[in-house]
């Protein structure tokens, strides 16, 4: 099996403030894994630790204790950030190069020598639809636009593990979706993305796992889909319901949903069996029979409760 | 490369930098100022008052190097917590720390930064000096390499202590202390040798004996010539300065080394 891209084990961050004298415990043992070649969220309501668990994993702040590992090496180690591309939040720039020139010096810091590095500028402001504004500068460019080009530098070095701090902020749908769109190209290519998101549906739409933070402690981490599936209701729905079975049914503690074609019952697991084989007694057609999923946004909110804004 | 690039990126964003053009300005007001008084030397200066007008147009340039040194030293100290600090507070430092660069390679790019600004500055203000001189009608019976070197290597002691108190404090408190430690300097550095000896060792190691690092102890300003100083008085000089600013340099990248990166 192949090691963990990224290793978080029992680490805790404690930020203490010099002239109050009281601390701030950021992170309260948290540990985590995330596997090579998946899509992962990081998940969690403001000041909940996702930033200073990415500025710990990229090692621009050091964890009080913990064992971290990124891609087999210690935090901020070259050779792992050699093979990371890292979207930080409110992406930063030299206001006064263009953006060619930006990813000029950041393709010189990567230690990338490219055999045509022109040809690989022009391909990444393509993808990420700067290819306009090549000799703009940044200074004057749009808050999205500043994203695209922060996305396009995190892809400069042809990375293997994607760190992307918010990276659909700020842009509008037809921005999110291109974003969307690059993230499952790059999944398809065998790249790690590990990303943090307010915007649920889209995490819901692409990422494999989710890990949930809250106030420093890990909330939640698994596989998103079996997580979504894990309600203790199921949806029967049939081609029609008399109104004397619909009571029976309601006394079993369902609710009922008529449509023009059809009918929705939901009702407890424990009751399925029960209610299917009334309905089937009672003459009515059961067109299907699924457990319900919740949306990722009802579970969040059910596990961060209040915390979330 | 690496190292370079930083480097280069910073030379770059300094000729961009407003206080720094402002600074430019400043200085080159100051040398049209001073063209007037020296012209006008020139024009009365006659067979019978050549010697009295030489010393006055000398000690007129004396003035003005030590007043672009003095405001070189500033600019040093300011750059070099400046060129940190922006980096810190902007959260560009974020995206060039996430690149295979280490820590210390950040740092001595800044630093080599700071070095080239300064280089510039050297130059113009020995030009300037030279242009000054020209003007009044003296000449310079020296090589260049002293007035080039030994305000290089002060720069090169000011920035270091900048840049270490800079990874320490707020870029605001660290300009504060480098100015109280030019002031210290400037006081004990004229008394120094009327210091009692168990006083001397203390006060040469804490502070940068700067004047030990001034190019006018190697020039006769009144004739405008070299001493004749041994090579070994220079290489003692210049190594002194460059080691105390790689003492410092050293500090500042350890200090870095372990402080937190983020926007505060």
């Amino acid at each position: 099996m192949a090691a963990a891209a990224i290793e978080f084990s029992d680490v805790i961050k404690v930020y203490q403030r010099r002239f109050a004298g009281s601390q701030i415990a950021a992170l309260s043992s948290v540990s985590f894994e995330v596997a090579q070649g998946e899509v992962c969220a990081f998940l969690g309501p403001n000041g909940a630790g996702k930033t200073t668990s990415m500025s710990i994993l990229m090692g621009f702040i050091y964890a009080d204790q913990g064992r971290i590992r990124v891609l087999g090496h210690p935090p901020g180690d070259v050779r792992a950030k050699a093979r990371i591309g890292f979207l930080p939040e409110n992406f930063a720039f030299y206001r006064y190069l263009n953006a060619e020139k930006l990813l000029r010096f950041h393709l010189s810091l990567s230690g990338r020598q490219p055999k045509a590095p022109d040809e690989l500028i022009s391909g990444l402001l393509s993808k990420v639809q700067l290819d306009g504004y090549k000799g703009l500068k940044i200074g004057k460019y749009s808050r999205g636009m500043v994203q695209r080009l922060g996305l396009a530098q995190a892809l400069l070095a042809d990375p293997d593990l994607l760190v992307l701090d918010e990276p659909t902020s700020g842009l509008d749908p037809a921005g999110r979706k291109e974003v969307r769109d690059l993230i499952l190209a790059l999944k398809a290519e065998g790249k790690t993305i590990f990303l943090s998101s307010h915007i649920l549906s889209e995490v819901e739409q692409i990422c494999d796992r989710v890990i949930i933070i809250d106030r420093g402690r890990l909330v939640r981490a698994g596989a998103l889909q079996p997580m979504l599936a894990e309600g203790n209701r199921v949806e029967i729905i049939v081609d029609q319901l008399p109104l004397e079975l619909e009571q029976a049914v309601k006394d079993r503690g369902a609710s009922v949903q008529r449509e023009p074609d059809r009918v929705r019952i939901a009702a407890d697991t424990a009751q399925k069996r029960a209610l299917a084989e009334l309905l089937w007694a009672g003459g009515c057609d059961v067109i299907s029979l699924m457990p319900m999923k919740s949306s990722l946004e009802e579970m969040f909110l059910k596990l961060v409760g209040g915390s979330a804004e | 490369m690496k190292v370079r690039t930083i480097a280069l990126s910073t030379f770059g964003s300094f000729l961009r930098n407003k206080v720094i053009i402002l600074f430019c300005s400043l200085f080159a007001c100051l040398v049209l100022l001073m063209m007037t008084p020296l012209l006008a030397f020139k024009a009365v200066t006659t067979a019978s008052n050549a010697q009295q007008m030489q010393g006055v147009v000398l000690n007129e340039i004396v003035a003005v190097m030590s007043l672009m040194s003095g405001f070189g030293s500033l600019l040093a100290a300011w750059a070099a917590a400046d060129s940190v600090a922006s980096e810190m507070k902007s959260g560009t430092i974020l995206a060039v720390m996430a690149r295979p660069l280490r820590r210390w390679q950040f740092l001595a790019g800044k630093y080599l930064g700071v070095l080239m600004l300064m280089a510039v500055y050297v130059v113009i203000m020995v030009g300037a000096t030279l242009l000054l001189a020209w003007l009044g009608g003296q000449r310079f019976h020296t090589s260049l390499w002293t007035l080039l070197v030994y305000p290089m290597v002060r720069y090169a002691i000011w920035a270091a202590i900048s840049m270490f108190l800079v990874t320490l404090l707020h870029p605001m408190f660290a300009m504060g202390i480098v100015v109280a430690l030019a002031s210290l300097v400037s006081i004990f550095g004229s008394t120094f040798t009327k210091m009692p000896v168990w006083l001397r060792l203390p006060v040469h190691l804490a502070l940068p004996l700067t004047s030990v690092l001034s190019e006018q102890r190697f020039l006769t300003i009144t004739r405008a010539s070299l001493k004749p100083f041994p090579w070994t008085s220079h290489a003692t000089a210049v190594a002194y300065g460059l080691d105390y600013a790689l003492v410092w340099f050293l500090l500042a990248i350890f200090v870095f080394q372990y402080r937190s990166l983020s926007r505060d």
